[in-house]
């Protein structure tokens, strides 16, 4: 009922944005003010309406409607009210719906400070997009022909055929199939709402771009577009540094980041949107390169849709671990892309005759073909990126089937355009401040190149770097940190406020030192001797049961409970056992490890977590999910977590055990004979008798009970017995009866066996010698193995991760400073033009 | 103009062709069990075949399960790793190794996981009805 309600506001919502797109595009083409107001208040109400489907959408999660298939699938009742509304944007239906509320607020932004010519034509695109995206969330049937999957659709109507929903069309689950307990995570609550708010401020430079093609004015667009890219990239930049993070922190893929075609996805806009602003300064600054602005303008946002377009239409299906599942949406999807394409670069190549260019070529030693070649490096590199990602679709002019192409793709192309990069960001930015000629431009590269030179030499003797690749890598890293850091300190003097570009610069050349400790200079965390036996695997001396030699080397540890352990050489590390909680997460263990540096440091704790994931477990099978812990540090990260346990793996036995439950007769029968386990042993009071491992003493009798007894017993008595586990040390204590009774004058003995659960091991009281004051107990499980706790272990220590957020955050920094800066020069023109105007 | 123009072309011809060749050598193609027996380095799709034993064994270091490919062969894979994150679950695996001698030595393991984004199957819907 209410999701009637909800999907009628949806409904109303998809009309108004398409009424608004013909009243925008007259008023644009008549230049109609009246109709233009008309249309700002259809854009009004489309947002509304879609706030009010949103509420309602977000009500029905927190009331628990199951019977709705979005609410069943991806909530449960125990979900904590933080996680039930971040599940609102948790599917593929409410994220596009999110995507769209965040293309509202950037509407209305543009509609408050947008002026002539651009307003009508800007809104006009932006609107256009917003009746592709809210086309995917109506979930209208016409004539057979579906379109787009709504929120609100229920169970009943996702799976008419369904046995159950056959036998009772009104079912309503008693609870949800729950969140995945990966995603309950509050990394995972802002990162798409900020990615979302990035894609939504994306579509602003190109429906300026678009704007500017159709009113024919080439100059003036990339004022406005400029801050709305700034944040843009902003906002994509925050979003991949969550993504990366929560998969470092949280998941145990091992890393921040691993080519995955979602990352990268979220990477190749803002590259392009990077190559973009450089094109808009250079536009701004000299008047130049407005082709290159437009064109990529335009393309930054079709690499979004075209990223869309690849995650949501299920062709990465078999390639990422996260791409989103095919709702049937491939052909609107394929739509979209394909109008953006065409409408952005048809228009293009239709006015590209008229677009202005330059009366000479610019010289190599100007900034505007360094910024340019910066430009064009940033877009070559996104080319190589989207090539790799779009393996299931260009792959198969090489073979069918395509997998994904290997993580070296990647690195053997990203690595010498970004050096070339790093070393082009020094020069560049020393000629956007002043003229240069080579011989003044080497005076003054003189000493950052010899600073260069020291922290390179130094870095390459106290890291070890071998590969002479890295070195050059590592250089001109140093280079673009040295040689941005000489323009900043410049301009602290002059201009502290146009530091930004500069800032930004340093951010990448810190994050590439960063990337380079961190990922090619990661060791795992060994024992001495899974390291020697790693050596021999090196050395082809290691072969398994069928002759292969091994080549695999092993990278991670056992600890037994509180026996220290030599790791790396540098630590002594302590297992200290683990603790059961039920917080956070039901049955979750927390393992406890001791790290005492050999050389005197200070000892520290780590403490990573496994839990079960429940969404998923049954009650025959448990799915354990690790949690790992990550120690961060100035000069190195230590990743670690656990990968198998005693816990875990006595869990796993006994819900095994459980599920088989195997007919205990059936099993009797066949060992009747052999038996190995039974012992027979004699005490007498007050003695100690060993056996095996354990050890028994017979402290004394205790009378039994009468109500324990059978009918007509004659003897009925207790042993008190002190079982103790040597090793160890563990004990118990047991009681087991004996008795003597007689049924139809015949005598029985009556002694039922006593189990300790913990060692498997039953003690049975068997009869009574009473010359010599002993009793003899019949032990079963002997013979069973004691073992000591232990916990499997898998660490890393990845130098300098904190250097790659490090250059992260200076980007940010920069990109900040960028955007206040003609943020606030924008506003004062404005403001300056509006006066003139009155 | 005229030769800036065909150096222009000519390098992006030339780094284009370069990209490509590049790409095709690192894409491989999915294949099953019985056709990776010829090659070095195969992926292989499939899922998990939960008939047999499975499980990490702390001798050998070794995760090691049977999977079913797409075309129904079974063959045991060993992994040096501990068992991932969520194996259970996965709807889907891709190995990446080798196979020697009826086992698939896998140096890499892609799960396909029903995570927030993918809709469960019907079997899904049956089950919870039970709960």
């Amino acid at each position: 009922m209410i999701g009637t309600i909800g999907h009628l506001f949806l409904a109303g919502s998809f009309v108004s944005a398409v009424a608004a797109l013909f009243t925008y595009a007259y008023s644009a083409y008549k230049d109609d003010k009246a109709l233009e107001s008309i249309s700002n208040k259809l854009w009004v109400a489309k947002g509304a309406l879609l706030l009010v489907a949103s509420g309602i959408l977000v009500y029905l999660i927190m009331t628990h409607q199951f019977q709705y298939y979005y609410v069943w699938n991806y909530t449960s009742l125990d979900l904590e009210t933080q996680y039930l509304f971040s599940a609102f944007y948790g599917g593929q239906e409410g994220s596009f719906m999110l995507w769209v509320l965040c293309s509202f607020v950037v509407g209305l932004g543009l509609i408050r400070w947008t002026r002539k010519p651009y307003k009508a034509p800007v809104m006009f695109v932006m609107t256009l997009t917003q009746v592709f995206l809210l086309s995917m969330v109506v979930g209208w049937d016409i004539l057979g022909l579906q379109i787009g999957a709504s929120p609100f659709r229920t169970i009943a109507q996702e799976m008419p055929n369904a046995p159950f929903i056959q036998a009772n069309p009104d079912f309503v689950p008693a609870d949800g199939s729950g969140l995945n307990d990966l995603l309950k995570s509050p990394w995972m609550m802002i990162h798409p709402p900020i990615i979302f708010v990035g894609f939504a401020m994306m579509t602003v430079p190109f429906a300026f771009a678009i704007a500017s093609l159709w009113t024919k004015t080439y100059h003036d667009w990339i004022r406005p577009a400029l801050p709305w890219t700034l944040a843009a990239n902003l906002s994509l930049l925050t979003a991949i540094f969550l993504g990366g993070y929560w998969a470092y922190e949280t998941l145990s893929f091992g890393g921040y980041w691993a080519w995955d075609p979602v990352e990268n996805a979220s990477l190749v806009p803002w590259l392009i949107g990077t190559a973009g602003i450089h094109a808009m300064i250079i536009q701004r600054k000299s008047s130049r390169a407005h082709k290159a602005a437009i064109f990529l303008a335009i393309l930054a946002y079709i690499g979004i849709v075209y990223q869309t377009f690849l995650t949501r239409s299920g062709v990465l299906a078999e390639q990422s671990v996260h791409s989103f599942v095919d709702l049937g949406l491939y052909g609107q999807l394929l739509l979209f892309i394909l109008v953006m394409t065409i409408m952005g670069i048809g228009f293009y190549l239709y006015r590209y005759k008229e677009l202005p260019s330059p009366e000479k070529e610019s010289t190599i030693l100007s900034r505007e073909f360094m910024t340019f070649t910066g430009s064009m490096l940033l877009l070559i590199l996104g080319l190589v990126i989207i090539i790799g990602t779009s393996s299931p679709i260009i792959g198969r002019f090489f073979v069918d089937n395509p997998t994904p192409p290997e993580i070296e793709f990647y690195n053997q192309w990203s690595m010498p355009i970004v050096i070339i990069m790093a070393f082009f960001t020094v020069i560049g930015q020393h000629l956007f401040w002043k003229k240069y000629t080579w011989e003044s431009l080497a005076g003054i590269l003189t000493i950052p190149l010899l600073l260069t030179s020291i922290a390179s030499i130094l870095s390459i003797i106290l890291g070890d770097v071998r590969n002479i690749y890295y070195m050059v890598y590592i250089f001109a890293a140093w280079f673009a940190v040295i040689g941005n850091a000489a323009v900043i300190l410049d301009l602290m003097k002059r201009k502290p406020k146009l530091i930004g570009g500069a800032l930004n610069h340093i951010g990448f050349g810190v994050l590439l030192l960063g990337i380079i400790a961190s990922s090619v200079y990661t060791e795992p965390l060994l024992d001495e001797r899974t390291a020697n036996y790693n050596q021999r695997i090196a050395q082809g001396d290691v072969f398994d049961e069928e002759g292969f030699p091994v080549t695999q080397p092993v990278e991670m540890f056992e600890l037994e409970l509180d026996s220290p352990t030599l790791i790396n050489d540098k630590w002594m590390v302590t297992y200290e056992g683990y603790e059961i909680s039920d917080s956070p997460r039901p049955g979750q263990q927390e393992y406890r490890l001791r790290f005492e540096p050999i050389d005197g440091g200070s000892t520290f704790y780590m403490d990573p977590v496994v839990y079960p994931m429940l969404t998923s477990s049954t009650m025959d099978n448990i799915e354990w999910t690790v949690d790992p812990h990550v120690r961060t540090g100035v000069m190195s990260d230590i990743y670690l977590y656990v990968a198998g346990s005693k816990y875990v793996e006595q869990e796993n036995e006994r819900v095994s055990r459980g599920a088989s439950n195997m007919p205990v007769s059936d099993q009797q029968q066949g060992e009747l004979d052999t038996e190995p386990d039974e012992q027979v042993i004699e005490i007498g009071r007050g003695q100690t008798v060993e056996a095996g491992e354990f050890s028994f003493t017979f402290r004394d009798f205790s009378p039994a009970a009468e109500e324990e007894l059978p009918d007509n017993t004659q003897i009925g008595i207790r042993s008190l017995v002190e079982v103790e586990h040597q090793p160890t040390g563990d004990r118990y204590e047991v009681e087991p009866l004996f008795a003597v009774y007689t049924e139809d004058d015949r005598s029985y003995t009556y002694a039922p066996p006593l189990t300790i659960d913990s060692w498997d091991m039953t003690v049975q009281f068997t009869s009574v010698l009473p010359e010599s004051d002993s009793i003899e107990l019949t032990i079963e499980g002997l013979s069973y193995q004691f073992e000591e706790d232990w916990i499997l272990v898998v660490a890393e220590i990845k130098p300098f991760v904190s250097v790659v957020w490090l250059g992260t955050f200076l980007l940010m920094a920069g990109f900040s400073v960028s955007l206040m800066r003609h943020w606030s020069r924008e506003k004062k023109k404005q403001e300056q033009e509006d006066n003139e105007a009155a | 103009m005229k030769p800036k123009l065909i150096f222009g072309v000519l390098s992006i011809v030339l780094f284009t062709s370069l990209l490509m060749y590049n790409f095709g050598n690192s894409i491989s193609t999915y294949v099953n069990f019985e056709q990776a027996a010829d090659r070095s380095s195969s992926h292989v799709v499939g899922t998990w075949y939960s008939d047999k034993e499975y499980g990490f064994s702390r001798e050998t270091m070794q995760f090691s399960f049977h999977m079913k490919d797409e075309d129904g062969n079974v063959r045991r894979v060993v992994y040096p790793r501990p068992k991932p994150n969520n194996f259970e679950q996965a709807t889907q695996l891709v190995v990446i190794g080798e196979l020697r001698n009826n086992t698939f030595h896998a140096n890499d393991m892609l799960m396909k996981c029903p995570s927030k984004y993918n809709d469960p199957s019907e079997a899904e819907f049956t089950q919870a009805e039970e709960f």
